[in-house]
């Protein structure tokens, strides 16, 4: 029977005519190649996912990083008390002021020798509203006339560009932005060392521009609604899914009526998120006429987004919960109910706690939704006053307004809206640590 | 304790002895499983290893077919040889080792794959078969020799799954002789089956042993006095005695091995 | 008086009765708690939940209730025949109801009285303009008809709201009483409550059907009045997407075939990318990897799956794209001139198949783990190397489940929005060449539903039976995938 091994050529007879192990049956070879390519295939692709990983985080970071900063021009300035008064006294103030600043700049540039004709206007496509800058700073604080002040400048989006490379003189069209005269300002400031970047608080707190300022856009705003939102959806879906959760886990009969929740609940959970926001611009909007882009409407759709998660983790929390701890509770004479709310509840809090976290981060990052119920193309310009404005007045949130950037024409905002992916995405990454944070520390080993 | 085998007897056994192991340790971990065992199994023998629950039978027995390489934690030291060469020696590649040394596990486990495709699965990966005709050849043969083909020739396509919890068995046993195996192990291959299968896998471990070495881990000293030549008796991992069969069960030497034969430990 | 302060009031009353119920339970049982059934705040919370819950359900559905009806009998006011030509009902009433509006917002800020609102006409004065002053816009003049129409709408709701209120109080009231009177020491009040929380949780499990019920109400509706106004042959069969916007869509090709093919084109590259890297990542990591690689690979790749796709759509659109561009498209690196823009199938699907890789590799990684040792140890004692085992034994075995994995991925890449509303392009068109601007149904959802046109017209109710679409066969794809995985794991246990 066994007559195989001793036919294969090249290998070695033992004693009794079998076949030995010591030497390399041909065939080995090739399955170990095979061997060793198959193990390579899954490196590789692991490798590649990874790469895709890694790839991204970089586009996103180098992308994105530069809409935290702004060029700014830094200049020492002394307003001597006649100066002061000269300009206080003329009709057009501001205009004087900006007449004080443009001869101090000429004169620090003829210092280093470098030679450049400009006037007001071009230094307020430049800079912008100079002069209505630096008259109110010294009515302000009158202390500083005739003492060194130093001011930092912000400069015009497009300068920004023009020094970053993604602006050219070639590319500039004289118009009401800029003139390619004035960046030979531009470089004259360069030279004469009193450009700088600085730190851009305004994106970060500031709100929407129009389409013509892109360097004045900010995501304070939209932060703000996205937060409206959460409020909504944490005190909806929380209470609404742990409810839910309790019946389905603990009280439910076994019977069509809640086979039939259950797999709704699990349906609901593959739902495209743009079917909910169909869902929610015909029963919320079109039928019940709540305002439309108000944070309420897009707290109540993401709340429904939400629900099975949330259902289905605190499941999960409550069925790790041993059953001898609801024995225990029952047989000193509590009811049922009684034992689900005292004992079986707070244990399984953590988890609870846990996945809903994790369920909010997923509706934080949610667009599609909003976008049907009005947040596209809003432009965000101003922070809500109290609860029911932040609420009913339409606003933007932080997914939505990182799609209207993306979707206007300016290049320059496109630089926003990286920037917003990088605040966005820092939320989601607090979010998240706080989960696991929670996780390890609070988790039971039953 | 070592065993009392004679040593002139040791000498002339070795010589014929098909598996020979000498002060064979194993570990898990910090576990010390297998002590220091010495033993001779013979060709063309049904060989017994009985003993209590985690005694190490089965460790050993996977020793055999370095069936514990797989376990991350576990660790051999000594001297195991088949025919001579060195099962551990580097140059063995032990996936080589596993065509010449046949294993049957204790749950039967066919693949979910037809009747024919888990005997033929054994000789197309070690590229037995020239052809197909060759292959449906060592199906047969190999089903005709675990007692199944009759009941499988008419169904080879359909599932093995699909088989009774005997008929999986022994299915089982005509995957591994497939690859023509010189050594055949067997840890414990009746335990999960009913006493009707039991029997028939017993008689075909007698027809197996006129071709092959047997080696049978079992939990049943009645099935180890039924179908074995030589028995191996193991407790907390020493071999305490290796003898005949009837010698063992009427007339052991060891007063542990006296204990379990009589039911007094196990 | 507005539903706010309805509610506030009822929840006033709640509160009162609480402390009253909790006061008579003791005083019933002579000031002992012991004698008491229940603990005494389960008396006060059943006079409480009585006050409120009752009360607040009559006032949820005659907010709700009350505007249809009116709605209703206002719309048999109007003439039928004076509906002018290329336009409904539904409009009309939609202007009346932005005029009775109107009217309400010019007497809140005085510049009408209220007599003055119900009796002008149109004859005597431009309401038009007077309703400008208060901020409140209309599209065009104001007819006679629509005039009256939303006076007697105002009238109505004003006589509605009176009577809510009365009856809101009414009913609130009466709870309390009667609950206070049924008060007495041997009363089960904890069972009683506990039964009306019973309730609650039944109701908020109950949410989920809700949900499901208004998605396909809400769908099937609009996706009536769409196809009552364009013949649905054309809509499912017809291959021009072509929205005209000229008055109430007059002459718009709807075919959704094109945008179907946009979808499953760039769903198909979109799994070609994951589905092989998913799953020889997840064969990698659960069959080879060291423990210390998994633990930190694994965490990775899931990162992946938890960014939002905003992300990924912005990524496709100002780097994969212009990338792509650069090797494909006119002056790159190949030298051809495949791609003319930016956004294309190629791209969108590049992106959509990184997203899905965890997906794919997550599931595939416990459908493999799911298959018994036994299976590998059969195969290993045969003499099988590893890589025999995973490819002839373990992949057959979990390739049911794997399967399901994969259509799980498919059905999610069906319905993803933000990365091919920003990277595949909004041209609707049935190209073979992967690198053309595609669109799918899910982008047209958005756009068209997020366009200026009135929700009556067909363009805009196009995107229901888009949406209607969708949802079947994602819920198909997501059924038949969990059948299988079902039926694979019923094999194993």
């Amino acid at each position: 029977m066994t007559d195989a091994p001793s036919d294969l050529p090249n290998s070695a007879a033992v004693s009794n005519g079998h076949a030995s192990l010591l030497s390399e049956n041909p065939m080995m070879k090739k399955r170990n190649a095979a061997e060793t390519r198959f193990k390579l295939y899954g490196i590789f692709a692991l490798t590649v996912g990874l790469a895709f990983l890694i790839f991204l985080t970089v586009s996103i970071l180098r992308n994105g990083i530069p809409a935290f900063t702004q060029t700014v021009v830094n200049v020492e300035f002394t307003l001597t008390q006649e100066q002061f008064d000269e300009a206080e006294s003329k009709m057009l103030k501001t205009a004087a002021y900006t007449d004080i600043f443009v001869n101090n700049i000429t004169a620090q540039f003829q210092e280093r020798g470098l030679d450049v004709e400009f006037d007001n206007k071009a230094i307020e496509r430049l800079l912008g509203k100079v002069g209505g800058d630096l008259r109110s700073f010294y009515r302000e604080n009158p202390a500083m006339i005739g003492q060194p002040a130093n001011f930092e400048l912000s400069t015009a989006s497009r300068v920004e560009r023009y020094l970053q490379g993604k602006l050219t003189r070639e590319m500039v069209v004289d118009g009401r932005f800029l003139e390619a005269a004035d960046l030979d300002v531009v470089d004259a400031m360069v030279g004469a060392g009193i450009i700088g970047t600085a730190w851009d608080w305004n994106f970060i707190t500031g709100t929407d521009t129009g389409v013509d300022n892109p360097g004045g856009a900010g995501i304070g705003a939209s932060v703000i609604g996205s937060f409206f939102m959460m409020l909504v959806v944490l005190l909806l879906s929380l209470p609404i899914g742990v409810a839910a959760s309790i019946y389905l886990e603990e009280f439910a009969p076994k019977n069509r009526w809640t086979d039939l929740i259950e797999v709704n609940i699990s349906n609901l959970a593959a739902v495209p998120s743009i079917v909910f926001g169909i869902l929610g611009l015909a029963v919320f909007i079109q039928f019940a006429h709540l305002p439309q882009s108000a944070p309420l409407v897009g707290g109540l759709v993401l709340t429904l987004m939400t629900l099975p998660t949330i259902v289905i983790s605190t499941r999960a929390s409550l069925k790790s919960v041993p059953p001898s701890i609801r024995d225990a509770a029952l047989g000193v004479g509590a009811s049922k109910m009684q034992s689900v709310f005292h004992h079986v509840l707070p244990l399984a809090m953590p988890g609870i706690l846990t996945g809903t976290i994790i369920g909010l981060a997923q509706a934080l990052g949610e667009t599609a939704p909003l976008l049907l119920i009005g947040m596209v193309g809003y432009v965000a310009r101003e922070y809500p006053d109290s609860l029911s404005s932040g609420l009913l007045d339409p606003n933007s949130a932080m997914p939505a307004q990182i799609y209207t950037w993306a979707a206007r024409s300016d290049e320059a905002f496109f630089e926003k809206a990286w920037g917003g992916i990088i605040i966005l995405l820092i939320f989601l990454l607090t979010m998240n640590i706080i989960a696991i944070i929670l996780r390890r520390r609070f988790e039971r080993r039953w | 304790m070592k065993d009392m085998i004679p040593v002139d007897r040791k000498m002339s056994t070795m010589q014929d002895s098909k598996i020979s192991a000498r002060g064979v340790q194993v570990y898990y971990g910090d576990n010390h499983a297998i002590k220091d065992v010495d033993v001779d199994i013979a060709d063309k023998t049904v060989t017994a290893f009985i003993g209590p629950s985690g005694c190490g039978k089965s460790t050993f027995l996977r020793c055999i077919n370095r069936m514990n390489d797989t376990i991350d934690v576990a660790r051999v030291v000594g001297d195991i040889r088949i025919d001579g060469e060195d099962i551990y020696d580097p140059k063995v590649d032990p996936v080589q080792l596993r065509a010449k040394v046949g294993m049957v596990f204790q749950k039967p486990n066919p693949f979910p794959k037809s009747i024919y495709d888990n005997v033929a699965y054994g000789p197309k990966i070690h590229g037995l078969a020239r052809n197909k005709a060759e292959l449906d050849e060592i199906v047969e043969k190999s089903l005709r020799k675990a007692a199944l083909w009759t009941e499988a020739k008419d169904r080879l396509n359909s599932p093995g799954t699909g088989l009774s919890g005997g008929q999986q068995q022994r299915l089982c046993i005509a995957r591994a002789i497939a690859t023509a195996p010189e050594v055949l192990l067997m840890d414990e291959p009746c335990s999960a089956l009913d006493p009707i299968a039991t029997a028939q896998v017993e008689e075909l471990i007698d027809e197996l042993r006129q071709s092959f070495s047997v080696v049978i881990v079992t939990h049943s000293m009645q099935q180890a006095a039924r179908v074995s030549q030589k028995t191996a008796f193991f407790h907390l991992g020493n071999l305490v005695e290796y003898d005949d069969t009837d010698k063992i069960f009427t007339n052991p030497q060891d007063p542990r091995t006296e204990s379990y034969i009589s039911g007094r430990i196990g | 008086m507005s539903n706010t302060v309805i509610l506030l009031i009822v929840l006033g009353l709640g509160v009162f009765g609480f402390f009253a119920g909790r006061a008579r339970a003791l005083a019933t049982a002579g000031g002992d708690r012991r004698l008491l059934h229940s603990l005494p705040n389960y008396y006060g919370a059943n006079v409480g939940l009585n006050t409120i819950v009752p009360a607040a359900i009559v006032l949820f559905v005659w907010s709700i209730v009350q505007p249809m009806v009116i709605n209703g009998s206002v719309s048999g006011m109007i003439d039928q025949d004076a509906i002018a030509e290329g336009s409904s009902l539904g409009l009309i009433m939609s202007d009346v109801r932005r005029v009775a509006e109107g009217l309400d917002v010019a007497v809140a800020e005085g510049v009408m009285t209220p007599d003055v609102a119900s009796d002008i006409r149109t004859d005597f004065s431009n309401v038009r303009e007077i309703l400008a002053e208060v901020g409140v816009a209309l599209g065009s003049g104001v007819t006679a008809e629509t005039l009256q129409a939303a006076q007697g709408y105002r009238a109505m709701a004003g006589i509605g709201n009176l009577l809510k209120t009365a009856v809101v109080l009414l009913i609130s009231v009466a709870g309390m009483g009667v609950t206070w009177r049924m008060i007495t020491r041997d009363y089960r009040a904890r069972n009683v409550v506990e039964k009306g929380i019973m309730m609650v949780l039944i109701g908020a499990a109950s949410i989920a059907i809700l949900t499901t019920v208004g998605i396909v109400l809400s769908l099937i509706f609009n996706t009536y009045e769409f196809f009552k106004l364009y013949p649905f042959t054309d809509f499912f069969f017809g291959t021009n997407w072509a929205p005209s916007f000229s008055g109430r869509g007059g002459s718009s090709e709807l075919g959704i075939l094109p945008l179907l093919w946009g979808t499953l084109y760039i769903s198909f590259i979109a799994l070609l990318v994951a589905v092989p890297i998913g799953l020889f990542a997840a064969i990698y990591l659960s069959e080879y990897a060291s423990k210390s690689v998994r633990s930190i690979a694994k965490p990775m790749l899931e990162v992946l799956a938890g960014i939002p796709t905003i992300v990924y759509g912005l990524f496709a659109l100002l780097t994969v794209g212009p990338m792509l561009v650069g090797v494909f498209g006119d002056g790159g690196m190949l030298g051809v001139n495949w791609m003319s823009g930016g956004t294309a199938v190629m791209t969108a699907g590049l992106v959509m198949g990184m997203m899905l890789i965890p997906f794919v590799s997550s599931l595939s990684d416990d459908i493999i783990n799911a298959v018994p040792q036994a299976m590998r140890d059969g195969s290993l004692g045969l003499g099988a190397t590893h890589s025999e085992t995973v490819r002839q034994v373990i992949i057959p075995a979990a390739l049911p489940g794997i399967v399901g994995a994969i259509l799980l991925a498919a059905s999610r890449a069906i319905g993803e929005t933000m990365i091919v509303v920003l990277g595949a392009g909004a041209a609707a068109r049935l190209s073979l060449n992967p690198f053309d601007a595609m669109t799918t149904v899910t982008a047209k959802i958005v756009s068209q539903l997020t366009g200026d046109s009135d929700f009556s017209s067909p363009v805009a109710l196009v995107a229901f039976a888009l949406g209607i679409t969708l949802f079947v066969v994602t819920l198909g794809l997501n059924i038949f995938a969990l059948y299988i995985v079902r039926k694979y794991r019923e094999q194993y246990e």
